[in-house]
């Protein structure tokens, strides 16, 4: 374990730049997910960490030590890919004590290494088995194995979970988690999903277009997001975005683009007339009596929760409850928005500007 | 009831066609029937009219031409110059195809186009040097001459052939190689290789098949120590029809191995000639 | 190149150093001979510039040979493709028994080359030939086919045919194989005839696999020699001698190495020509009739 810096992060495929100068720091035993849409280049910088792509300008450093033009095998990395990228020909106990046979360990080390990583991912028995003849979600804990075998200073995860069913999908996340209890070896975790990112990390990159929108832990991002980009792509149902502008005449009122009126309990710290962004999470959505007018279009109960889609105006605003209502689709009703959990953004630059 | 009736056209359609290629399978193959019979006739009913098709057959020619008429020499002669090729060019071409397999594609393409390039070239335009240089070298009738001529008409095919291969197997495991600790030897060697045992079977085969096969090059390279079946036979052929026996005999006896073996590989074989045909 | 992959630049040496030494180097030399008159028994070899490749283009054998390698060539090519295909058309129609008769259909290209023309040989040659002995039953006068100029033209385009088009057949069969089938059955459906669905939706598919084997097949039917120099020895006369079997008569019988290398590089540009030119021929016309 060892912290992880990423120093200036610039990387072009000829004249096309993928990664515009990223900045990461990664403390020691830290669980890092970088998350964002494909193409956010999330998966480049990962390889960059690992070596398996050169950097066009800036530096990698572990442990203090500047890896930037070490070929992967020195820079003590041990990388979990989307595909596993198991070695067919070779049994679990083989591909899992790989890395030290060229290391050129002593059998005994190497038997015992690997006899400890199976025990930990319940891989014992498998251990003679060959990769073909495994399940997805085994081929995926071997793969973990092989990496936890290494010992190295960081783990890199490749959207290792994309590949598996929903039900399996959760029960590793559960399980990875566990792992990195137990071993507190620093990571860093790529994937699309930001379920995977918030359950998973300690801190959270979100990324596009090769450009870092916020660094922060799940809660922070999820509460003060710093752009209309993070605030949108954290959390599910995804926060709804309004674009409009308070009323010249009534303070309390928030012109909607789209046609509509949001009434606010309080005055928004935003001059009447400007064109801002409001954010409203689902689940702060109230039924409140003398509030928005809103008419109910779909209504989709989950059991745990009820999720509706009101029309206001001509937006759609979603909102979820946590009990059973009884709504039927095409009443009106009156929608509350408490201030505090209100988010304004900039209508051009989509930054924060206050909540 | 129209459907019924489209059934019924296409079972009689595909009858006739079955037929059809039926009759033709069995006349083309005729020349090589002709042969076999022909190789076991006595010269006497071997050039008869009306053509014999009821006689005494007999192997007696089958055992003259290959242990009296030095047949057996020549099949050695083929053997080593045919393993000679066969162990140098597939271990270089492979070698040659996986890095042309990994690097990028930008890279990868003018030297694929410069390989197919070369596979374009008259064998005679090759063969004359390769005359002229060793008969000044006096290396005419020695097996190296000839596995260095063979290699070199070889070894685009062979690395066309293995490069298909290594593209199929996935890049990261390289990767995860090199992760692992593999410089690029080692990956190549413990990781890569065995995998791509299959299709170098399938090269040596090929490699196999096509310097057996050769003749130009034989013909020109070889004398009385070196010369090889195809050489041996041609020159048997049979102006003397009193000879057709042997001939027949020997022409036989040439083309068992290959057929055996072939036979048991077809798989293999059409997918390698047909490769780059269906995928452009 | 990736810094960690840069090893991968070695693997490429026993290759392609073996390729420059064995393959290069030769054709280079070759290049160089065609500039000399150089008679091979004689250690005197004298500098003339063009002077064979103006020989040569002046020479009525050498446009004599130009001519019989170009029929020989279109014949071949011609009629492997037309039976090859017709072949595997029949082949995609039966499903099961095709197994058994493509293996017995590619036999004749499995075989020595030279083996085959042997084969052939032993059916066409005159009285004693199976072909001839079975007329001659009927009391009917065949004619020479290999001694005569015209049919022994007719007989090296059979004998290459017998041996190739089970390489056409087998390939345009595979590349019918990876047909979307969805597509044919309804068109069946739909009552289209056999021979629109052959036109408008089999020959547009395939003609990647049609160019590919056109272009292989004419590049190595120009370098043919087994077949020939079995059958016929370019004969009668040089009624079938094409620029190859021309080629080895200069450079192997008349030892003249100068000559025949200067041949060896004109047909190498005639075939490099013939390719390209056919290669956008084909893609024009694939562009223009395009779906």
């Amino acid at each position: 374990m060892a912290p992880l810096k990423i120093h200036h992060a610039i990387k072009s495929y000829g004249a096309v730049r993928i990664l515009h100068g990223i900045d990461v720091e990664i403390d020691d035993g830290e669980f890092v997910v970088l998350v964002g849409p494909s193409g956010c280049g999330k998966s480049t910088l990962l390889r960059l960490i690992a070596g398996l792509e050169d950097m066009t300008e800036g530096d990698i450093l572990i442990d203090g030590r500047v890896v930037t033009r070490l070929h992967p095998k020195d820079r003590d990395i041990a990388m979990v890919f989307q595909s596993y990228a198991l070695y067919p020909h070779m049994s679990v106990a083989e591909n899992m004590g790989f890395s030290l046979r060229m290391r050129q360990a002593r059998k005994e080390e190497i038997d015992r290494k690997v006899r400890e990583a199976a025990a930990i991912l319940d891989l014992t028995p498998l251990l003679e088995r060959y990769p073909r003849q495994l399940s997805g979600g085994q081929r995926q804990r071997v793969a973990m194995g092989r990496a936890i075998v290494r010992d190295p200073k960081v783990f890199l995860f490749d959207e290792p979970l994309s590949n598996l069913d929903a039900k399996l999908r959760v029960q590793m996340r559960s399980e990875i988690r566990e792992l990195h209890k137990k071993l507190r070896t620093t990571t860093v975790y790529v994937t699309h999903d930001q379920i995977e990112a918030m359950t998973m990390a300690d801190k959270i990159v979100v990324m596009r277009d090769g450009h870092v929108e916020q660094i922060g832990t799940p809660l922070d991002l999820y509460d003060d997001p710093a752009n209309v980009f993070v605030a949108g792509f954290l959390g599910s149902p995804a926060m709804n975005l309004l674009e409009g502008r308070v009323s010249d005449h009534d303070p309390l009122a928030f012109q909607l683009m789209n046609g509509g009126t949001i009434r606010l309990p309080r005055a928004l710290p935003v001059e009447a007339g400007r064109t801002v962004i409001l954010g409203l999470r689902p689940e702060d959505i109230v039924l409140a009596t003398g509030g928005t007018k809103a008419r109910v279009q779909l209504v989709e109960p989950t059991g745990a929760d009820v999720q509706v889609n009101f029309a206001v105006g001509g937006n759609t605003v979603t909102a979820v409850f946590h009990e059973r209502l009884d709504l039927e689709e095409g009443s009106e009703v009156a929608l509350g928005i408490p201030m505090e959990k209100l988010h304004i953004f900039n209508a051009e630059t989509q930054q924060k500007l206050a909540s | 009831m129209r459907k019924t009736d489209n059934f019924a056209r296409r079972r009689r359609e595909r009858l006739l066609v079955f037929f059809a290629l039926s009759i033709f399978t069995i006349l083309n193959l005729v020349p090589l029937l002709w042969a076999l019979l022909t190789s076991l006739k006595d010269p006497a009913d071997a050039f008869t009219i009306p053509p014999t098709l009821i006689f005494e057959p007999t192997l007696e020619y089958h055992r003259q031409v290959w242990l009296e008429n030095d047949f057996v020499r020549f099949l050695m002669n083929s053997l080593i110059v045919s393993a000679g090729t066969v162990l140098i060019s597939v271990p270089a071409g492979s070698l040659a195809a996986y890095a042309l397999s990994r690097i990028p594609r930008r890279s990868a393409g003018p030297i694929l186009s410069t390989l197919f390039t070369i596979r374009m070239f008259p064998h005679m335009l090759l063969a004359i040097p390769f005359f002229v240089m060793g008969s000044y070298l006096h290396m005419i009738d020695t097996y190296p001459l000839l596995i260095l001529a063979l290699v070199a008409i070889n070894q685009p095919f062979t690395i066309w052939l293995m490069h298909g291969f290594f593209l199929e197997i996935p890049r990261d495991l390289d990767e995860a190689a090199a992760i692992d600790g593999c410089s690029s030897w080692q990956a190549f060697r413990i990781v890569i290789l065995p995998l791509a045992r299959p299709g170098m079977t399938v090269a040596a085969l090929f490699s196999l098949l096509l310097s057996y096969n050769e003749f130009l090059f034989a013909l020109v390279l070889t004398g009385v120590d070196t010369k090889t079946l195809p050489v041996a036979i041609a020159s048997f052929g049979g102006e003397d029809i009193t000879s057709w026996s042997l001939s027949a005999a020997g022409a036989i006896g040439i083309m068992l191995p290959i057929v055996v073996i072939m036979l048991l590989l077809q798989r293999h074989l059409v997918r390698g000639l047909t490769a780059g045909a269906v995928k452009g | 190149m990736v810094r960690w992959q840069r090893g991968l630049w070695l693997f490429f040496l026993p290759s392609f150093g073996l390729l420059a030494v064995v393959l290069l180097w030769p054709l280079a030399y070759a290049f160089y001979l065609s500039f000399f008159d150089y008679y091979l028994g004689s250690d005197e070899r004298s500098f003339v510039g063009f002077g064979n490749y103006v020989a040569l283009l002046t020479e009525a054998r050498l446009w004599a040979s130009m001519w019989t390698t170009i029929i020989i060539a279109f014949g071949s090519v011609g009629l492997e493709f037309v039976v090859g295909f017709a072949l595997a058309l029949g082949l995609y129609r039966l499903h099961g028994s095709a197994k058994v008769l493509s293996v017995l259909l590619f036999l004749p290209h499995i075989v020595t080359p030279v083996v085959a023309s042997l084969f052939l040989k032993w059916i066409l040659a005159s009285n004693w030939g199976l072909l001839d002995a079975t007329l001659l039953t009927f009391n009917i006068t065949p004619p020479d086919w290999l001694g005569d100029p015209f049919w022994a033209k007719l007989s090296v385009i059979f004998a290459d045919a017998w041996i190739f088009t089970p390489l056409i057949m087998m390939v345009l069969y595979a590349a019918l194989q990876g047909l979307d089938h969805a597509l044919i059955e309804a068109a069946q459906i739909d009552g289209a005839s056999n021979w629109r669905i052959l036109r408008h939706i089999i020959i547009p598919a395939l003609i990647p696999a049609i160019i590919f084997t056109i272009s292989v097949r004419l590049m190595d039917v120009f370098r043919f020699f087994d077949i020939i120099y079995v059958l016929t020895g370019g004969g009668p006369g040089t009624a079938t001698e094409t620029i190859t079997m021309y080629t080895y008569q200069l450079g192997f019988r008349m030892l003249q190495v100068g000559k025949a290398s200067a041949l060896g590089v004109i047909t190498l540009v005639v075939v490099a020509v013939l390719l390209l030119s056919f290669n956008k021929l084909l893609n024009r016309i694939y562009r223009a009739g395009d779906i």
